[in-house]
């Protein structure tokens, strides 16, 4: 439900992003999976909608490889939830995949700049 | 971790969906929150989340099949790759093939010889006893050693001897009379080597004494093959060697004792050891025992020592003050037994499959370089560099296998031949066979191959910087992998200059062994074994005339020359033994005695060799029992015993310095010295040997017939011999040509197995060098064209590729010859009338390295000269 800013990207976001946003969410503090969804749609102003089927099988990939991990709690409105939180080693990926990121992008600008410059 | 998933993978799944269910449960509420009615509100959750069951797949799958899947979509994409470049795929594979193929035919032969474990229960407590400190070395035992041994051997669970003597022959039964081979074991021994009959019962203590039942065991080959595998053969009697023998037993079909000449021992004897021995001699005796758990070999060796020393008191002359008992393992001696051939072959086709690891990561490394894009794109799109790493490693292990498996078949096709140039005197254990072990070994090997030659081009792709790639429009790239590419190039020439250079060497060491003049002459010379029964001829009377019989009759032959008789064969070796010479002081120790190697030879033996007499005359019908006592000896003792003096007329007292028992009743007078010839092998220099007249010898009571003849049947040699004894069989008759061959099968094994790992070595680098050349060919075709529209001519085009493999190829050789003058010292003990550091060879095979190398550049250089400027320049 987009409502202002740029139309929402079509199709899936890039594989190992939608890894990257949700550990960057969680970098905040632990959070269970509906949370997650709706902090990367407002934090990226809505551009980017999570799909929330595609939400869970990354989430339980991430915890696979370690970089996070889960615990059940108690939410907002007194309901089981499960929670998610950052792990040391998901720490580090986070920084080494944004950096990674950077890179990628800082390339693609290159690829696109204008052709006068 | 993901395996550890995988077992709790349906837990993982309830709490998936419970985890689902609060999802929906907290989009409803916000959803009501914002106004919807509570059915709408869970609709649109529902909608919002998509199908939870397809959740619960993607999360289900992930836990079952991840590893897998990724793997099987590897091998997918692998395949297809390979699929679509069908030549690089074919080079790969059958270099590979060749390297896998040739190292696994080899490692059947090592596992054999020196790595298989014993077939024996307990076989790490399986040692062979000897003494060392003597100059008789090794494998020197007699029977009061023996004796003593056994007395003093309570640190062994069995003490046991072995012998290689045994019965020759075997009749009394239905069949026709045969020679077999046998060898004699205490009754210790089978039990020492964990090991029973299959049928009947093993050896009885009282079999093994002087006096008791004569009896035997049965191999299980002798058993089918004579006696049609009948159980009933049990108790049976049979005559060997003028004795009857009762069968008591056969022994399990899988029987191959790995002792050297022990192989295919077709019946087993039981020694019958004396309670005291007074003779000394070192008769083909080894002594094998059982020690008790626990105990080390040294501690087992110094409780047998002492009695060395005590029997030093006994026989004085037989044993030296140094002398000291000595374990070694079983299995560690037939190794040892077996010398360092094998291993040095191995070593070779190491350095084969090491040149074929370079030559595919070359090709997988320029085939990389083309790949870059795709890899880059790969990365771009999200794939991790373990990702790509793995994905290029399974198509590496992909040609790996394929390459192990095409090598199976080319060692399938090859072994027969491989093993028919292994000398038969190389002891092994088990038959050299293709089995789990070799298999698993090729296996392991294919893998370590995919690896070696997968990582390197692997991990330098996953490098790749992105941005670079992505920028980059054509495949001009990577300069620094140009010179790895060059690099293994170089070590692929230099790897092969080392292997053709020791190729080279064996091969001139053959060619010089097979060119040694034996010193007799070789052609139309035939001889066949003979033995003579201890009952039937057991006075010396008797035995000369039966020498003399046979001689005559088969100079009767049509055709025939001359004939001769002699004690042992040139060719063959033969027994030694020590003496002194008379008007010289004795020697002190016998480690300082002389001896020389002795034949006793009728007198036609010089005239039908045709040994020329140098000195002095040959022998006579008057040298006779009754006569002076005389003997014919070699140039090469005559010049190491009176290097100034005359030998003509000097006195030697045969087996002197060993006391009294081996003493001749006098001394023989030097009657004739006559031209070296070689009698232990061609490539061992001339022996100092004496020969003595068969008329002077009584002993004599087994050798060969030498027969001169132009055209003479064996056929008819034989039943000659077998006219003399029905029931005696005669071996069978043998050309000096094959007795000559079957000396210099070591020489011939090493000589043809080297050369053609050299040859294949070469193959793979031409290989090698053609690809990188046509790889920078294909590089420059826009510098090339820009030269060419510049004014190169296309002579200086051919200059420019040509100097590039040259390059290439020169500092290959020079690293490769630094490297041959390192390792050749290994060879040195292989090598004869060459030496590791023959100037010539190294010189050659430098020279054919480069020659090979210019001739692989020649395509591409071609490919260069017909560049056209004008199309290479519009490519970009």
């Amino acid at each position: 439900m987009p409502k202002r800013g740029a139309p929402p990207l079509d199709g899936e976001l890039l594989q190992g992003t939608l890894d990257m946003l949700i550990l960057q969410t969680l970098i905040l503090g632990p959070a269970h999976g509906h949370t997650i969804a709706y902090a990367i749609e407002r934090r990226s102003e809505e551009v980017l909608q999570v799909e929330h089927g595609s939400l869970y099988p990354a989430l339980h990939r991430l915890e696979a490889r370690g970089w996070i991990a889960s615990f059940w709690g108690t939410s907002e409105n007194n309901r089981k939830a499960r929670y998610y939180r950052l792990t040391k080693v998901g720490r580090s990926r986070l920084s080494a995949q944004t950096s990674r990121w950077e890179q990628l992008v800082r390339a693609i600008n290159r690829v696109l700049r204008p052709v006068t410059d | 971790m993901e395996w550890s998933r995988f077992f709790r993978r349906h837990r993982v799944d309830e709490e998936l969906s419970r985890e689902i269910d609060a999802h929906i449960e907290i989009e409803t509420e916000q959803n009501i929150a914002r106004g919807m009615s509570p059915e709408e509100a869970r609709y649109a959750a529902r909608r919002k989340l998509g199908s939870t069951r397809r959740i619960r797949e993607d999360v289900y799958s992930m836990n079952t099949v991840g590893f897998l899947e990724t793997l099987l979509q590897d091998l997918k994409y692998g395949l297809r790759v390979l699929r679509r470049s069908p030549g690089f795929t074919a080079v790969t594979v059958l270099t590979l093939a060749l390297g896998i193929g040739a190292n696994t035919a080899i490692f059947s032969i090592v596992d054999a010889v020196f790595l298989r474990p014993l077939p024996f229960p307990h076989s790490d407590r399986i040692f062979v006893v000897d003494r060392v400190g003597n100059r008789f070395g090794g494998h020197s035992l007699s029977m009061p050693m023996f004796l003593a041994w056994r007395r003093d051997s309570q640190m062994f669970e069995h003490f046991a001897l072995v012998s290689w003597q045994g019965p020759e022959s075997l009749s009394g039964d239905s069949g026709e009379p045969e020679r077999i081979r046998s060898i004699g074991v205490s009754t210790e021994f089978f039990p020492a080597l964990g090991v029973q009959p299959a049928i009947g019962l093993g050896f009885q203590p009282d079999q093994g004494r002087v006096g008791g039942p004569r009896v035997a065991l049965l191999s299980d080959g002798l058993w089918r093959t004579r006696f049609g595998a009948a159980p009933s053969v049990i108790g049976r009697t049979v005559r060997m060697d003028d004795e009857s023998y009762t069968i008591i037993g056969v022994m399990p079909r899988d029987l191959e004792l790995p002792l050297p000449g022990m192989r295919n021992a077709q019946v087993f004897v039981p020694i019958r050891i004396p309670d005291d021995s007074q003779d000394p001699s070192n008769g083909g005796l080894l002594c094998v025992g059982l020690l008790k758990p626990g105990v080390a070999p040294e501690q087992a060796a110094s409780a047998l020592t002492p009695a060395l020393s005590e029997l030093r008191t006994r026989f004085p002359n037989m044993f030296t003050p140094e002398e000291k008992a000595h374990l070694e393992l079983l299995r560690t001696f037939i190794g040892d037994w077996a010398g360092p051939a094998p291993l040095l072959l191995f070593g070779a086709v190491g350095l084969v499959l090491l040149i074929a690891c370079a030559n595919v990561a070359n090709l997988s490394l320029a085939r990389s370089t083309s790949r870059q894009r795709e890899i880059a794109v790969r990365a771009a799109m999200g794939a991790g560099r373990r990702r790509i790493v793995r994905q290029l490693l399974t198509e590496s292990t992909l040609l790996a296998i394929l390459g192990g498996l095409v090598g199976l078949a080319v060692c399938y096709a090859s072994f027969g031949a491989i093993i028919g140039l292994v000398p038969t005197s190389i002891p092994h254990v088990g038959a050299y066979q293709i089995d789990l072990r070799v298999l698993a070994f090729a296996l392991l090997l294919s893998l370590v191959t995919g690896l070696l030659f997968g990582l390197a081009p692997a991990v330098g792709a996953s490098r790749v910087g992105l941005s670079a790639s992505l920028q980059e429009s054509n495949t001009r790239s990577g300069g620094g992998r140009g010179r790895l590419r060059r690099g293994l190039a170089v070590a692929e020439v230099s790897i092969s200059a080392v292997l053709l250079i020791g190729a080279a060497l064996a091969l001139e060491s053959f060619s010089s062994v097979m060119h040694v003049p034996p010193g007799f002459d070789v052609n139309n010379l035939s001889s066949v074994d003979f033995s003579l029964s201890p009952k039937q001829y057991d006075t010396p009377e008797k035995r000369a005339a039966f020498i003399g019989d046979a001689i005559t009759r088969l100079e009767a032959l049509p055709g025939v020359e001359s004939v001769a008789m002699t004690s042992s064969l040139p060719l063959r070796g033969g027994p030694d033994t020590l003496f002194s010479i008379v008007g010289r002081p004795e020697p002190t120790n016998l480690n300082e005695a002389p001896d020389a190697l002795f034949r006793v030879v009728s007198p036609e033996y010089f005239h039908t060799l045709r040994i020329p007499v140098e000195r002095g005359r040959m022998f006579a019908d008057s040298d006779n029992a009754s006569s002076q006592a005389v003997m014919i000896i070699n140039r090469a003792m005559a010049q190491w015993l009176w290097p100034e003096g005359d030998a003509l007329g000097q006195h030697i007292w045969v087996g002197k310095p060993m006391g009294p028992a081996y003493t001749e009743p006098s001394a023989r007078e030097i009657v004739g010295i006559v031209a070296d010839a070689r009698e232990m092998t061609l490539a061992e220099p001339p022996f100092p040997t004496m020969y003595l007249p068969a008329s002077q010898s009584p002993g004599t009571n087994g050798g060969s017939f030498l027969v001169r003849a132009g055209a003479v049947s064996a056929a008819s040699i034989r039943s000659v011999l077998t006219q003399f004894d029905a029931q005696h069989p005669v071996g069978q008759v043998q050309t000096m040509d094959q007795t000559l061959m079957a000396s210099v099968t070591d020489w011939r094994f090493r000589a043809i197995l080297l050369t053609l790992f050299g040859a294949l070595a070469l193959f793979i680098a031409t290989i090698g060098v053609y690809g990188v050349i046509s790889y920078w060919v294909a590089q420059r075709t826009h510098e090339i064209g820009i030269r060419m529209a510049l004014g190169a001519t296309r002579r200086d085009v051919l200059g420019l590729v040509i100097g590039q493999g040259v390059l290439l190829a020169l500092i290959g050789v020079v690293v490769g010859v630094v490297a041959a003058a390192e390792l050749t010292r290994f060879m040195a003990d292989m090598l004869y009338g060459v030496k590791p550091t023959d100037p010539l060879t190294f010189a050659g095979m430098s020279l054919l390295l480069i020659i090979v190398a210019l001739l692989a550049c020649y395509v591409p250089a071609r490919r260069a000269m017909r560049v056209d400027p004008m199309v290479a320049l519009r490519y970009e």
